[in-house]
């Protein structure tokens, strides 16, 4: 028996390191795993160069880059937080490039280092089978119709309702929050654990749902609508990065190219997300439809610790 | 064969390779990380810098203590409900045993994130249970007793085989001489029984204690909603809050391992205390007595617990399957099988997904089983000089959160001067389920050798049997049922681990866990569902057939 063993797990072994061999470009992504998967397949139909992608949230990815620094094998990173962007640049690990496809994508899109392959936007995700009136704004979710039916996604989680917390909070003012957490509305993990029980009429809204997750939810006939208060909202723009360490440049430029071209665009366009070159139609709100919150990223994370924590102690109990 | 004895038995040297590479690598460098905030970057730089920041945060004492009462209170629950279950099990006829055992063992099967997902459906305001009886329990269940009994539900069943199966190994035998010698039936039992079972109720209790300790799912799902932070949840915060915080998460991590080490160091010197050989080589029959008048009383019992610990959240996971909508309810017209029809049908990478996880599953069940047995046998019946360190490195993983793991893989397989390296190959999935599933092989076969008398392997030995030979045709065999029984279990929980998992796996490469995950995150719960309910049943039918086939009996499970 113990050498049926050994033999066996020899066999596991030589199995499954036979199965990989590194891909042509290795992409890191926090985007869906649909509009990844649709990316490689196209880019592979059109180049015939392979892709080969990881796909986890933003925070896996990083802690993945982080322990993988002395040895890298991630050539383009996609990441669901601008922030991203700016600070990898500031340490020196990104390669400037600028697609020739990339001119219809506006200025506040794209650095020499990164540029967006598409763009979210918060909203109110609001059941309409809730029993609750259709909100409008932001302050609607503190009304007493909402008491105890509010979600809000945790902004330590989640990049995007971070930037929503503090351009809400302009100032250090936690009003909205207060009177949030006043009337009983709960922060509930990241962004999916904040919209599921609002799907099953636990509560009735999310507080800066992630748009797209919603309007795929719709699109499945779920009872959800994705509501932009006309007082404004912020956008998660998703940069894409090539490494500076990338022993695959042309490829990782071709990739880049592809997804910012018309098809590429589509793909990203299909998953309910905005394109980010003005030119391209979506079958949703596009940004120039909505109201985009002002933040000073640089002031804004700057305090992002102390943030948090006026956050937090808002909604302690 | 002309061997000394004090030659080092190759059986112990395995143990201890195999240890060091699965376990003290990734080990030494969560420590390395821990002391060494630039080890990411190949750096030595700064060395202690993040000790005092991650030691003095002010949460850390609060943390740490919920997650001590987490521990023990399941613990305290599991054991509640475990070993009367046991106790009836293993000493009494308990119609339909195999069944009670089968139903036990389902919640081993289900994914703790699963589960603890299926739960808030079904308790959460509008959930299913409100859906049908119009209540729920929302109140409870984001509650700290909440939190407790869940945990435990998941639990328990480590206590109710370890222990009924080393009820069983001691038999009424002993009891018998007790009574011949006027002991009462209650005493017999007190006194002898249930003490010679030490072993098995200590290594469980031990078990569970780590694992909840060491859980992240439904901490973080419950406990964010009740204000209790334990020392996981923030560790994996750490890891995946921008900026990542690596050695502070190593540092918390050891913290957990020195809880962990606390319980074993007490389960060890209540095992040292006296020996408890109930396997001398004389044969024996155990026959089971007749319940009589406790029969109904004891089945409800069991049907209870089997009802809340494995009906409800299979019946949960199979509603949110059916449903084409989660906010269409349970109504007829919003149920139907598009989900399962999805997985079958292979549109989305789920079968490719399942036949990675079953097949890593398989791989480390046998490494561990192996791994186990023997350094199970280098710790109990070798005399080699640091067993004992040895006996550490098999419960270290069970402390260590996956997504720890993760990273310490990472850091020690992804240096640039190493000729060949498992990392980004499926291989390194299997590393990780192996240093985390170990503890399980490890303690089922320590405690099954606690009870095996030296002199059976002595008398081997004696007859010319090599010592390898010994222990593959006299102790293996002997403590073949509760390895095997481990093996099930490993297979299982490798086939569905996600906090690793995720972390760690190769680039392109899908397993079940990380499947179901991205469903989860995608908005897409029902898919996600189905593939979970589809993977309890695999996980749970392929042991039963392998045991049928090898024509084991159902005391086995």
């Amino acid at each position: 028996m113990l050498k049926t063993a050994f033999h066996a797990s020899v066999a596991a072994t030589a199995l499954f390191v036979a199965g990989s061999a590194l891909a042509d470009v290795t992409v890191y992504t926090a985007g869906p795993e649909k509009l990844i998967a649709d990316l490689a397949a196209g880019f592979t139909a059109e180049t015939g160069t392979k892709v080969e992608f990881f796909q986890a949230t933003t925070g896996n990815v990083m802690a993945r880059i982080e322990a993988e620094a002395a040895n890298p094998v991630v050539d383009v990173l996609i990441s669901a937080s601008w922030d991203t962007a700016t600070d990898f640049a500031a340490r020196g690990w990104l390669e400037p490039y600028t697609s020739p496809n990339a001119e219809m994508v506006p200025d506040f899109l794209k650095t020499d280092t990164a540029v967006a392959q598409g763009v979210a936007a918060l909203a109110i995700a609001w059941n309409p089978n809730s029993g609750t009136p259709r909100p409008t704004e932001w302050a609607d979710l503190a009304k007493p119709e909402f008491k105890d039916l509010v979600n809000l996604p945790d902004p330590a989680k989640s990049g995007s309702a971070f930037e929503l917390v503090a351009a809400l909070s302009a100032g250090g003012d936690m009003a909205m929050f207060d009177s949030l957490s006043a009337n009983g509305a709960i922060v509930a993990g990241a962004n999916a654990d904040a919209l599921n029980p609002v799907l099953q009429g636990a509560k009735a809204a999310v507080f800066g749902a992630v748009d797209y997750i919603a309007l795929n939810g719709q699109a499945k006939g779920e009872s959800i609508e994705v509501i932009f208060p006309e007082s404004g909202t912020v956008i998660a723009p998703r940069p894409v990065m090539i490494m500076e360490w990338s022993q695959n440049q042309d490829e990782a430029k071709a990739f880049v190219d592809y997804m910012l071209s018309d098809a590429g665009q589509a793909i990203v366009a299909a998953q309910n997300l905005m394109p980010a070159r003005t030119d391209v139609a979506a079958d949703r709100a596009l940004i120039a439809d909505l109201k985009i919150l002002p933040i000073d990223a640089a002031g804004v994370y700057g305090k992002r610790a102390e943030t948090l924590e006026a956050f937090s102690k808002a909604f302690a109990q | 064969m002309a061997r000394t004895v004090e030659r080092v038995s190759p059986s112990v040297i395995i143990a201890a390779a195999g240890l060091a590479l699965v376990v003290a690598v990734p080990f030494v460098f969560i420590i390395l990380q821990a002391i060494f905030p630039e080890l990411g970057r190949g750096s030595l730089a700064a060395p202690f810098s993040a000790l005092a920041g991650a030691l003095g945060d002010p949460a850390l004492i609060g943390m740490t203590g919920n997650t001590l009462l987490l521990g023990v209170l399941v613990v305290g629950l599991s054991a509640l409900i475990g070993v009367p279950l046991a106790v009836a099990r293993a000493l009494f006829k308990v119609p339909g045993a195999v069944v009670w055992d089968l139903m036990f063992l389902i919640p081993f099967m289900i994914p703790p994130y699963i589960a603890v997902l299926g739960w808030i459906m079904a308790l959460q305001p509008r959930g299913y249970l409100e859906q049908l009886v119009g209540v729920n329990l929302a109140s409870f269940l984001f509650s700290v007793p909440g939190i407790v009994v869940i945990m435990t539900l998941n639990s328990f069943p480590v206590v109710y085989f370890a222990v009924s199966r080393t009820l069983e190994t001691v038999g009424s035998r002993y009891a018998d001489v007790a009574r011949v010698f006027g002991a009462s039936p209650a005493r017999a039992f007190w006194r002898v029984t249930l003490p010679l079972s030490t072993p098995g109720l200590a290594a469980s209790l031990l078990l569970v204690f780590a694992m909840a300790i060491e859980e992240y799912g439904t901490p973080a799902a419950l406990g964010a909603r009740a204000g209790f932070d334990v020392l996981v949840t923030a560790i994996d915060l750490r890891v995946s809050d921008w900026p990542i915080d690596l050695p502070g998460a190593a540092i918390l991590s050891l913290v957990l391992v020195a809880l962990s080490f606390g319980a074993f160091l007490m389960q060890r010197w209540i095992l040292s205390r006296r020996s408890y050989e109930a396997t001398t080589g004389k044969p024996q029959g155990s026959p089971k007595r007749d319940l009589g008048l406790w029969k109904w009383p004891v089945l409800l019992a069991f049907g209870l617990v089997a009802f809340v610990a494995t009906g409800l959240p299979l019946l949960a996971i199979l509603a949110g399957a059916l449903s084409k909508t989660i906010s269409g309810g349970l109504v007829w017209s919003n149920l139907g099988f598009s989900n399962f029809a999805a997985i079958l049908g292979d549109t989305t990478g789920a079968l490719k997904a399942l036949g990675t996880s079953l097949s890593l599953g398989v791989a480390t069940a046998l490494v561990t089983g192996l791994l186990g047995a023997l350094s199970a046998y280098a710790v109990v019946k070798s005399k080699v000089r640091g067993r004992g360190v040895i006996d550490v490195l098999t419960i270290l993983p069970n402390a260590l959160p996956g997504i720890v793991v993760a990273v310490g893989l990472i850091l020690a397989w992804n240096q640039p001067w190493l000729p060949v390296t498992p990392y980004n190959t499926a291989l390194i999935l299997l590393l990780a389920y192996c240093c985390i599933l170990l503890p399980q092989p490890v303690r089922y076969a320590t405690a099954a050798f606690h009870q095996i008398g030296d002199n059976l392997e002595a008398a081997a030995r004696v007859s010319g049997a090599s010592s390898l030979t010994a222990f593959r045709r006299i102790l293996l065999p002997l403590i073949a049922p509760s390895l095997l029984a481990a093996m099930l279990l490993v297979f299982a929980v490798a086939s569905r681990e996600l906090v690793a998992s995720v972390v760690v796996a190769p680039v392109g490469v899908s397993t079940i866990s990380t499947y179901i995950w991205r469903q989860f995150e995608q908005g897409s719960v029902g898919l996600g569902m189905a593939m979970a309910f589809v993977t309890i049943l695999i996980t749970t039918a392929l042991p039963l057939i392998v045991l049928s086939l090898m024509g084991r009996r159902g005391n086995l499970l």
